[in-house]
């Protein structure tokens, strides 16, 4: 019991980050019904967007580029955490002005059209940034490792947790102690009643989708240090997000919390004795899951279902 | 916007004028395509993928459920024929048979998991499973050799009673595949204007209300997945030969995604032969454009998301309302729009 230790902190670690994944997403789900295959796109550029803020790459050799790689790496760091998400937001947004002409239809189109998006970004990516794998440097104070009970953590992932509690928690704030979380909750309960109350029901999907995309590379930064960074990293990242949010339920805020946890640590369990299966156990959940319980967990009944 | 069901069945005898120029096509296609700038082996490539698609498409356009995993089909008939060869006999029509029976199995078993699904859930559904078989590729490595995949698969003689015909150079090879193709074609097209094509798209069009007329829809859902998955097995199998071995990628999300895609721009949705333009349109994309720059997928993809906001029903629809306004140049515009 003593030596699953180690494999239950990865594995609630993990959980928590893919929580942090899955909430962008089923933000979007829940309030534009869309399933937006082009999330991991954006997890992916706001990871590329902030290795090139620590970087510099992009003025290096400028004055301005000395002066920048002078900065410590830490406030590079901190700039970098804010610049990414807002770029993957202006992707978002970009986005979800294509997807205009698809509300209305069935819903397979927004999913078509958001996995060509996705194609697209990741083609970009593969432009801008190259084939190769990048990484994402993080400041001294945060990396390394300490000993606690014999036992050797690396001190990151507990950042990135922590990081990943703070953002869950601030989401949850926003969505259940603020207006614009109640107008977003109604979004995604009745739309034609929010705007019949007068709100600007274009401008709150755009909003949703903006902060979606942006928590979504708010993920793609913490992850990027665990996970490294490749250009089809989209595609492995939406898969796990997906599948979190079916089982958790389409929609529910602490249904994908819940969700993410079991996955995470089903795979950081199995990963201890079946490391090269270990992320099998997610499909698995998900068979069972969606087997007994159509909607997932805390799942409710969703126009998504015609 | 226009759908399949405003398409009238044609009953009968299926060579109808656009089955005739499909199959002279087919038929004649390895005397134009050196002549043309392209190569043999692409006849191959294209035969092969207008199998899968008009396979897909039984299930995608015709009874309306969006399969996101379909590429395990064709990977699964790939693996089964080339493990057949390897491990029991070389021989083509068992392995084939094996190709099939083993794309049919698995898709028979997913099947039963999803057919009670509709929309956006089925879709998922078949993802998640789609990923199942792609992971087990990657990993099963005693059976499937991990991502290096199946090599050396071989292609075996065709034997037709006395007649033996080495399918070893890639003519040969396109002929053998152009044959099973036109005979699969002229199948499908039988079934879809037969009764059982007309249910799958009332299933389609409001399921409830098929269930309601009588018809066992859950039986219906689970046939047409089924039938295409063996399909897609077929396809797999014929591919394993053509490649001379059978990988996981094909397996992938990116290359399900990609069927879904060509059978889109194609027009799949509204045309029988909608998925033979598209798997067309791709090759020909992957073949100009790659040859121009290496990023010819991001063209591609920006062209596809174009054509969803604007034109979701493909190349098909596209060339059905160019029809329709030249045959009705004042009367056709208003009937476009009512949908």
């Amino acid at each position: 019991m003593y030596d699953l230790i180690p494999h239950i902190v990865n594995g609630l670690t993990l959980g928590l980050l893919f929580a942090l994944i899955a909430l962008g997403f089923t933000l979007i789900v829940g309030v534009m019904e869309v399933i937006n295959l082009a999330h991991g796109a954006f997890f992916a550029l706001g990871a590329y967007f902030a290795v090139a803020v620590i970087g510099g790459s992009w003025f290096s050799g400028t004055e301005f580029g000395a002066w920048w790689l002078g900065l410590p790496l830490a406030t590079r760091y901190v700039v970098a955490l804010i610049f990414g998400p807002i770029c993957a937001a202006i992707a978002g947004m970009v986005l979800e002005l294509c997807l205009r002409p698809t509300y209305g239809k069935a819903p397979l189109y927004g999913l078509l059209l958001t996995f060509g998006a996705a194609l697209v970004i990741e083609e970009l990516i593969r432009v801008f940034w190259g084939t190769g794998e990048q990484s994402l440097t993080i400041p001294q104070t945060i990396n390394g490792a300490f000993l606690l009970g014999g036992l050797i953590f690396s001190k990151y992932k507990f950042f990135a947790a922590a990081f990943a509690v703070l953002a869950i928690f601030l989401v949850w704030l926003l969505l259940e102690r603020t207006p614009y979380g109640a107008i977003i909750k109604a979004g995604s309960h009745d739309s034609e009643m929010v705007r019949a109350l007068g709100y600007d029901l274009s401008k709150l999907r755009l909003a949703v989708f903006a902060f979606g995309a942006c928590l979504a590379g708010l993920a793609g930064i913490t992850m990027a240090p665990i996970w490294g960074l490749r250009p089809h990293i989209g595609i492995d990242v939406v898969i796990p997000a997906f599948l979190i949010i079916v089982i958790g339920g389409v929609g529910s805020f602490w249904g994908a919390v819940a969700a993410a946890m079991l996955v995470g640590l089903s795979v950081g369990i199995s990963g201890a004795y079946a490391p090269a299966w270990a992320m099998l156990s997610m499909y698995i959940l998900l068979i069972l899951v969606v087997g007994v319980r159509a909607r997932g967990l805390l799942g409710r009944k969703s126009a998504l279902e015609n | 916007m226009i759908s399949l069901s405003d398409i009238p069945t044609k009953s009968g005898f299926p060579l109808t004028p656009a089955m005739c120029v499909f199959l002279v096509a087919v038929a004649s296609a390895p005397f134009w395509l050196e002549a043309v700038g392209l190569y043999s082996y692409l006849g191959i490539e294209v035969a092969i993928w207008i199998l899968y698609a008009m396979g897909f498409n039984l299930l995608f356009g015709y009874a309306g459920l969006h399969s996101f995993g379909h590429g395990a089909y064709i990977g699964i008939g790939a693996y089964a024929f080339g493990l057949f060869q390897q491990n029991v006999a070389v021989s083509l029509w068992g392995g084939l048979l094996a190709a099939i029976l083993a794309a049919t199995l698995a898709g028979a078993l997913v099947a039963t998991f999803v057919a009670h699904r509709r929309g956006i859930y089925f879709a998922l559904m078949t993802i998640a499973f789609g990923q199942v078989f792609w992971f087990c590729a990657i990993k099963l490595r005693w059976l499937t050799g991990g991502e290096d995949g199946l090599l050396g698969i071989p292609r075996p003689d065709m034997v037709l009673g006395p007649l033996r015909v080495s399918l070893q150079d890639n003519f040969s090879l396109y002929w053998f595949a152009a044959g099973v193709l036109g005979l699969a074609v002229l199948g499908m097209s039988r079934l879809v204007n037969a009764p059982f094509g007309r249910v799958l798209q009332a299933i389609r069009q409001n399921e409830m209300r098929a269930r309601f007329a009588g018809y066992d829809v859950w039986r219906m859902k689970w046939l047409v997945f089924t039938l295409s998955a063996a399909i897609a097995g077929l396809a797999g199998g014929i591919f394993a030969m053509a490649q001379e071995s059978a990988y996981p990628d094909i397996m992938s999300l990116h290359q399900s995604g990609t069927i879904v895609m060509m059978v889109l721009v194609g027009g799949g949705l509204v045309s029988f032969w909608g998925p033979v333009l598209g798997v067309l349109i791709y090759f020909v994309a992957r073949d100009v454009i790659g040859g121009v720059t290496e990023t010819w997928l991001l063209w591609f993809g920006l062209m596809f998301v174009v054509m969803v906001m604007l034109r979701p029903e493909g190349a098909a629809g596209l060339a059905h309302v160019i029809r329709s306004r030249l045959a009705r140049p004042k009367a056709a515009a208003p009937a476009e729009r009512s949908a």
